[in-house]
């Protein structure tokens, strides 16, 4: 199960295809792509799983469902990496 | 409102030399301290039409240029700058004092004022909405704005963008324009009766000289104005004039490079220099030809 990481507000701005996100507990800003903030916007709304989470990128990305695994476990593993989301204890 | 040009030569020495000089430029006060005749001589040229304020004024900044003691007084003599008592640079020759008062009020700003955001910028003002030019020393930024300044756009800052986090306004700090080297003359031969205070050679910058601000500029100190472009200037001799857009999301990355204090600023530098992006058009402007450059920025339009 996968989470925003408490304390993170997710202010950020879209503008043609980036997006620039302040991270509330780094001070960092960070570059991300669609899918990275779509992934913290689903985030937002409560905890899910990884399949939860790969659906939100079938459903927003035409993804080769080949390919959806592994560009989920990558996206993930990068906002986790940037202290924007963690796992949990089901 | 009294200025300082409404003080004698006599007059002028004496305030520096005793109970100081608070002169307002923008949204700061910084009353000047020195009895040295390069600082009053740079004074009485570039800052007569600043406000005047009375000697038991509030000042932001309580700075200093005093002679370094020591025997090399004698044979080589040096200043210090000081801000409240503390002396935060090594000395300079004295011929370099008025340079040193320049730098050391845009260190006091810079290192202190953190209520604004603060870019590293020049930036001018047509009506009401502002241009703003980031860029490293060397860019040609100074010199393009001062030509700016002298066809028909209000001078904000040569070196400070301050942004308001509260409306996202600029706050202007007009003061004089600070050139190097080849601008010095690039400028002058671009501006007619363009008063320069004299060059001061072998700084740590080259030889370097500063521009009289208009006096339109430093009457209408007061006057915030919105921010429209973002323009990130790149002067290349013999260059093509081009004017490039650029993605918001990597101008958002370029002007917090050039912030003093962005980080520091936390999610309130965030939300501020957004909403500038926000409102902003953004460009890479490579120039070499002051009169094509001219033409450019009058051709901007205001963004939707």
């Amino acid at each position: 199960m996968w989470r925003l990481r408490p304390g993170q507000t997710l202010q950020y701005r879209q503008w043609d295809g980036e997006c620039v996100l302040y991270n509330d507990l780094s001070g960092n800003t960070h570059l991300l792509g669609d899918g990275a903030i779509e992934l913290l916007l689903a985030l937002r709304r409560g905890p899910a799983t990884r399949a939860a989470l790969a659906a939100v990128l079938q459903a927003e990305f035409d993804i080769d469902p080949a390919a959806l695994d592994h560009e989920t476990d990558t996206l993930l593993h990068d906002l986790k990496h940037l202290y924007l989301v963690d796992t949990m204890a089901c | 409102m009294l200025t300082v040009a409404s003080l004698t030569r006599t007059e002028l020495e004496a305030r520096l030399a005793g109970p100081g000089l608070p002169v307002r430029t923008g949204a700061f006060v910084s009353r000047i301290h020195s009895p040295l005749r390069h600082v009053a001589d740079g004074i009485e040229l570039l800052y007569g039409a600043y406000p005047l304020l009375g000697e038991d004024s509030f000042a932001d900044f309580d700075v200093g240029l005093r002679p370094s003691g020591g025997l090399r007084r004698w044979y080589r003599p040096q200043v210090n700058f000081d801000l409240d008592g503390l002396v935060p640079f090594e000395p300079l020759p004295q011929a370099h004092a008025f340079p040193m008062l320049e730098w050391g009020l845009n260190w006091c700003i810079s290192t202190r004022a953190h209520a604004y955001l603060m870019i590293h910028a020049a930036v001018v003002e047509r009506d009401g909405l502002a241009a703003i030019l980031p860029a490293p020393p060397g860019s040609g930024k100074s010199t393009l704005c001062a030509a700016l300044v002298h066809r028909g756009w209000r001078l904000l800052s040569d070196e400070l963008a301050l942004f308001r986090p509260e409306d996202g306004l600029l706050v202007p700090v007009p003061r004089p324009v600070s050139l190097k080297n080849r601008s010095i003359d690039v400028v002058r031969g671009f501006v007619d009766g363009a008063v320069l205070s004299r060059p001061v050679a072998n700084t740590t910058k080259g030889t370097v000289a500063h521009l009289k601000a208009p006096a339109d500029s430093i009457a209408r100190a007061a006057e915030t104005a919105r921010p429209a472009w973002i323009v990130f200037p790149k002067y290349e001799a013999g260059a093509a004039t081009a004017l490039t857009p650029i993605p918001r999301a990597r101008a958002f990355f370029r002007v917090a490079d050039n912030a003093f204090n962005y980080s520091h600023m936390g999610a309130r530098g965030f939300a501020t220099l957004a909403g500038a992006i926000d409102g902003c058009a953004s460009y890479d402007f490579r120039y070499s030809d002051l009169d094509e450059a001219m033409a450019v920025f009058a051709a901007l339009e205001a963004p939707q």
